[in-house]
């Protein structure tokens, strides 16, 4: 419906992403609007040409209209045609402008478009390291950098460019002696002015570090109001927090001080150069060398030559700072992508049976640091499989293989009999359920939560059976909006276990064969974690699960039992197996129905006192 | 961050309130004599542009038409004096009104910081801090702005268009009155364009924010996106958004590239006209042709200061939003205060009584009801029940972060609210569930409970919360840095060192909140420790998770519904077997389980029972 309107040409990342040069990146990314920006850079030419056009005319009008006394219809054309030069400028003044923010705000949405697109295709292993704040900065502020230099500072220097190249060449044909000395100081400014604006660049980065400083502090004194309040510190609090606000003061200062001398200085200089050239310009109409309309024409477009060049020193901070903000998006994009189709296997039924097979597998993030190590075993479709072991043991690594989360270092993993490399991961990952320890829900409402995972239309009704399966339905139903209460700041804050069974009613509409869960109902009370391990107890049935363990319950009845200690499974079976050999799961067996008597024990020993 | 909350709650149509427009120039008022500095300068920086104009007319008409060299010697002399005064008042102007900006964003700061610190809990726990941030930070730039540049470029533009018009109308007020006309007009439309571009730019502001938003939730939800392979539909979903913010963001640009040639359109009419009837009065020798060619700099120039007016229009609407909401929160009184009269400042230990306490945040939903308990000096209070009974709110009265609606509270027999805030919140010492620290070193954060305290008296109290031998165990020890918000400690490391903090404080009351979290089996021990030290001689209220800390209270409330549903201690609330004794069962396995971790020692887990 949308999309035809908002389709643009596509943006090539390789392409993008091949070139170390920053402005051949930039070139690229503004594919499909080369021909707007062409054309902005032709109308900004020609509006500087129609203004360099109406100072040559202003001349001829002195000159040649009032100095010949022709008041008739030559000063009513002339009036017309000075009026059609401003009318012409102002036309194509607008035409570039529009054309560069065209090209510039088409182009950042695609690159915004694909970098969401890639950030979110990048593997597992770059989002563990990648930190969330760094990544979004990339998307948004430095896009932004690249947007506003695209649409202003690219073009400003152009402009500043071609307005010298066009007035200069009209001087010149005036006069050439007059030309070339009225550019003396061009060169000077300009040193000048870069010279300033790196000074200012750090001038400012100083001040935005003492601002972020601030920040920071404010956020802690408001984040720990209980603890300010508690210690009755605010007296302390206010002078800790003027001592960064004065010193923010002086920074801001120190900055000003550079912009109240750079200005006055380099208008000094400026009209230095313009006195002078005037002058000599003047003079030379008394000698008859000029005539008068051509130190008028000569004056104006003196002016508008030698003023923007003191800009020139920002714009060129500026794009050095764009190149940043262009590399640092490059970077993020040069990152390769997790291939979701590739693989050449998919059942003949659709669906996968369900049978996994682990031989020899052995997978480590870093080097010569295993995290699981030669892990073997069956399950057959429809199994349970717990995994026990401490907190680093490689429960979570395993998992993460299965979804192709993470790809193994050696050995294989065989799903119904077929490695599961030649599954495309995308196939893959539809066979396959999770439900984490602390589910993620997104701020949506709580229906579009639900049918997250399943992209066709879902009935009402069958979403309410989900959640009556999932044990959640009455819960929404007792929020206001019901399944359109959203989800998160803007709605409601669900608690742990509500969370989890959201999810569950999510995995569940995904009907996968597989299935990975986290047992975890430690911060529920016991009625609500009833109802999740029967919502639970549902979802398990006829799908292989594997489940992270962290209580005895729910293992005693699965199929097959893994021990893990430091990424090798140290014990496996079933609990009437394990419960009798020494190791480890009898000690935590031993554990667990120890609670029970030492429980009884205590209440016991209450009562004797 | 900071922005976020900004976007959402912009008005689009913001009244122009007398008050506060009144108040926000009061601000101003210990700033005078910058005020009038500037002015001074800024209002002779325009006078003497507009003059340039009239002695560029006079080089003409004086020196070049009437050959006269020394005139132009004379003439480009004064010129150059004038540079060199307007250099001058440049630097005078942005160096005076640079630093009454920068005066004026630390006062507001300061101010609005310092009424936070007087602030009570009640304002924060109800006020996003997202929001409080926007004003001290994003809103008192916004009044800076309009109090310094908004100001200055104002009163340049108004005394630049009022002193050419009058120079115009010395020279020749037929012609002037021709340019006058025009000048309600061109003011009309860039006031127009500026609001309607000011409204997109706004539209685009929001847009980015939601923007951002979405992209933030999918990289920290990336796990489920990957698991359900949502990418297509969330990239869908991420076009809508870029699509708005693409729409708003180039409207607010095509607009602001059709703002300049608007203008110049219309002013090429007048200039048309006036060097049509100007011709004429050449031939009448109505005006020389200096005089026509300063009429036709004034047109070209006066484009300027007209868009600067309504530019500082627009800025105008943005710092009254702004200075209404940094005024609604300066005028938010605290909502807990030292009565009129308090006592003399003094130790807080004796019995603690509450008297028949209600309270309740909102009226009709009490959240303490009638609550009467005594404790004794010295003694320890366990506060347990179901979350959301009312717990942390009788510790927040205690603490008097609130006041009881109803009620009395008496700490050593005198009504609480008889003691300044600062004696009873000094002598209180608090340890929070989730410990908050601040950026620094560790010392630093441990001085926090007594800002005079030796490196000894820091040392002895860590070496009491058994915190010195991992602090000892840093690079750096004490001058450790904590990182933001302690980010670069532990849980129970941060929980160590607030017991530290509180030890060192040396309070009469202790109030902890226990950790749920888990941490490690020794820090846990350590944890215990730590607490006991301080509770010892003390009387303390300790919102209890953990069975050793139940057990060794002297008294046990089990809160429910605001009320408190049994009280005794250990053993004669066991042999109720009431909500105590099922609190105590379900924590007591739940305590085991958690320490069903095969890899510590499994008998450690049992000398508790």
């Amino acid at each position: 419906m949308q999309n035809k309107k908002n389709a643009y040409p596509e943006l090539d990342r390789q392409k993008i992403t091949s070139n170390k040069n920053g402005l051949v990146t930039l070139w690229h990314l503004l594919s499909g609007y080369h021909g707007h920006y062409a054309l902005s850079a032709i109308m900004l030419a020609i509006s500087a040409a129609s203004r360099t056009g109406m100072y040559l005319f202003l001349g001829y009008f002195v000159d040649q209209i009032i100095g010949q006394g022709k008041f008739g219809t030559e000063l009513l054309q002339g009036a017309a045609t000075f009026m059609g030069l401003i009318m012409l400028q102002a036309l194509s003044g607008f035409l570039s402008n529009k054309l560069a923010a065209q090209t510039a705000e088409s182009s950042t949405r695609r690159l915004r478009d694909l970098l969401f697109d890639h950030i979110q295709r990048l593997s597992f292993a770059y989002h563990s390291e990648v930190k969330t704040g760094d990544l979004l900065e990339r998307a948004s502020s430095d896009v932004d950098t690249i947007r506003r230099f695209i649409a202003d500072q690219a073009i400003g220097v152009a402009r500043i460019i071609v307005i010298f190249i066009i007035n200069f060449t009209a001087i010149f044909q005036l006069n050439q002696r007059l030309a070339l000395i009225s550019i003396i100081i061009v060169p000077v400014i300009l040193v000048i002015s870069i010279f300033f604006f790196r000074k200012l660049s750090k001038a400012y980065e100083a001040y935005q570090e003492q601002e972020a400083v601030l920040s920071t502090n404010l956020q802690e004194n408001l984040s720990g109001v209980r603890v300010v309040k508690a210690f009755a510190r605010q007296s302390y609090e206010i002078k800790k927090f003027d001592q960064n606000n004065y010193e923010k003061y002086l920074r801001g200062k120190r900055l000003n001080l550079m912009h109240a001398l750079f200005w006055p200085i380099s208008d000094t200089i400026c009209a230095a150069q313009m006195i002078a050239s005037n002058f000599l310009a003047a003079t030379m109409v008394i000698d008859g060398i000029i005539t008068l309309g051509n130190f008028i024409t000569f004056s104006g477009l003196l002016g508008w030559l030698i003023w923007p060049i003191r800009n020139l020193g920002r714009l060129i901070v500026d794009t050095s700072r764009a190149l940043v903000s262009l590399n640092r998006v490059v970077e993020v994009l040069r990152v390769p992508e997790e291939p979701l189709f590739e693989g050449s296997y998919l059942p003949a039924s659709g669906t996968v049976h369900g049978d996994i097979s682990f031989e020899h597998v052995t997978f480590e993030y870093e080097k010569g640091h295993p995290v699981l190590e030669d892990v073997s075993f069956d399950a057959k479709a429809g199994q349970v499989i717990a995994l026990l072991g401490s907190t680093g043991s490689g429960k979570t690594s395993l998992v993460n293989l299965l979804p192709r989360f993470y790809d193994i270092t050696s050995g294989s993993i065989r799903l119904d009999g077929v490695d599961l490399r030649e599954y495309p991961r995308s196939f893959l990952r539809s066979q396959i359920g999770i439900v984490e320890q602390e589910p993620f829900l997104f701020s949506c409402s709580i229906r579009d939560n639900i049918t997250y995972g399943v992209n066709r239309e879902v009935t009402q009704a069958e979403i309410e059976e989900t959640a009556r399966e999932a044990a959640i339905h009455d819960v929404i139903l007792s929020f206001k909006d019901g399944y359109d209460t959203l989800v998160g700041e803007r709605g409601v804050t669900l608690s742990g276990g509500q969370k989890q069974r959201v999810a569950i009613a999510r995995t569940l509409l995904l009907n996968p064969r597989i299935l990975i869960m986290d047992d975890s109902t430690s911060s529920v009370d016991m009625e609500t974690e009833v109802q999740i391990r029967e919502a639970l107890q549902r979802l398990m049935k006829d799908r292989t699960t594997f489940i992270i363990a962290h209580r005895i319950q729910s293992i005693m009845n699965a199929d097959l039992i893994l021990v893990f200690d430091e990424g090798k499974i140290v014990q496996s079976g079933q609990h009437e197996d394990l419960i009798d050999q020494p190791g480890i799961y009898h000690s935590i067996f031993e554990i667990q129905t120890r609670i029970e008597s030492a429980l009884q024990e205590e209440i016991d020993s209450v009562h004797l006192l | 961050m900071s922005t976020y909350y900004d976007e959402n709650e912009l008005d689009d149509n913001v009244r122009f309130d007398g008050n506060v427009i009144k108040r926000l120039f009061e601000t101003l008022a210990p700033h005078k004599k910058t005020m009038i500095g500037s002015m001074i300068a800024i209002i002779l920086v325009s006078l003497l542009d507009a003059y340039f104009t009239l002695i560029n007319k006079r080089i003409i008409d004086e020196g070049i038409i009437a050959g006269d060299k020394t005139a132009l010697v004379r003439l480009f002399t004064l010129y150059g004096a004038i540079v060199l005064v307007q250099a001058v008042a440049v630097f005078f102007f942005i160096y005076l009104i640079g630093l009454q900006g920068e005066k004026v964003r630390y006062d507001l700061r300061k101010r609005l910081f310092n009424h936070l610190q007087q602030l009570s809990l009640a304002y924060f726990s109800k006020t996003p801090l997202g929001w409080i941030m926007s004003r001290v930070t994003s809103d008192t730039e916004k009044m800076a702005d309009l109090l310094t540049w908004g100001l200055i470029d104002s009163t340049y533009a108004l005394v630049n268009i009022i002193t050419a018009s009058a120079f115009m109308l010395s020279i020749n007020w037929q012609l002037a009155l021709i340019v006058i006309a025009s000048l309600p007009v061109m003011l009309f439309v860039a006031f127009k364009f500026r609001t309607r571009i000011y409204y997109h730019y706004r539209q685009s502001r929001k847009a980015n924010s939601k923007m951002t938003a979405n992209l933030n939730e999918n990289i920290t939800g990336v796990r489920v996106v990957k698991a359900l392979r949502r990418e297509d539909r969330n990239l869908e979903n991420f076009k809508v958004l870029s699509t708005d913010m693409y729409r708003s963001s180039y409207r607010a640009a095509y607009l602001s590239a059709l703002f300049q040639p608007t203008i110049q359109t219309i002013s090429a009419l007048s200039l048309a006209l006036v060097m049509w009837r100007g011709g004429l009065s050449v031939q009448n020798q109505a005006i020389t042709i200096g005089g026509l060619q300063a009429f036709i700099s004034y047109i070209m120039m006066i484009l300027w200061p007209v868009q600067d007016l309504a530019r500082v229009y627009a800025d105008m609407q943005n710092a009254v939003a702004s200075s209404e909401r940094v005024f609604s929160l300066i005028d938010t009184q605290p909502g807990i205060r030292d009565r009129e009269q308090t006592l003399p400042f003094t130790s807080l230990s004796g019995d603690i009584e509450f008297d028949d306490v209600s309270f309740h945040y909102k009226e009709d939903e009490p959240v303490i009801k009638h609550l009467s308990f005594h404790v004794n000096h010295g003694e320890t209070v366990a506060l347990v029940g179901p979350t959301g009974g009312g717990k942390t709110t009788i510790v927040n009265l205690l603490c008097r972060f609130y006041e009881p609606t109803e009620g009395t509270i008496r700490i050593g027999g005198t009504d609480y609210l008889n003691f300044s805030l600062q004696n009873i919140q000094s002598r209180i010492g608090v340890v929070l569930q989730t410990p908050h620290l601040f950026s620094g070193t560790i010392r630093e954060n441990i001085r926090y409970g007594k800002l005079d305290a030796t490196d000894e008296e820091i040392e002895a109290a860590a070496k009491l919360a058994g915190a010195h031998n991992f602090i000892v165990n840093f690079e750096h020890g004490y001058d450790q840095n904590v990182g933001e918000g302690g980010n670069l400690l532990s849980v129970g490391q941060k929980q160590l060192i607030s017991i530290a903090r509180a030890i060192l404080a040396n309070p009469d009351i202790f109030v902890m909140d226990e950790a749920t979290s888990s941490v490690d089996t020794l820090t846990e021990a350590l944890i215990q420790q730590g607490m006991e030290r301080l509770m010892e001689g003390r009387t303390s209220f300790i919102i209890a998770h953990r069975l050793s800390t139940i057990k060794h209270a002297d008294k046990i409330l089990v809160i429910r519904d605001g009320q408190i549903a049994e009280q005794g201690n250990h053993q004669s609330l066991m042999r109720l077997r009431g909500h105590y004794y099922r609190l105590y069962t379900q924590q007591f396995r739940h305590e085991l389980e958690s320490q069903l971790d095969p890899y510590q020692q499994v008998s450690e887990g049992f000398e508790e029972s």
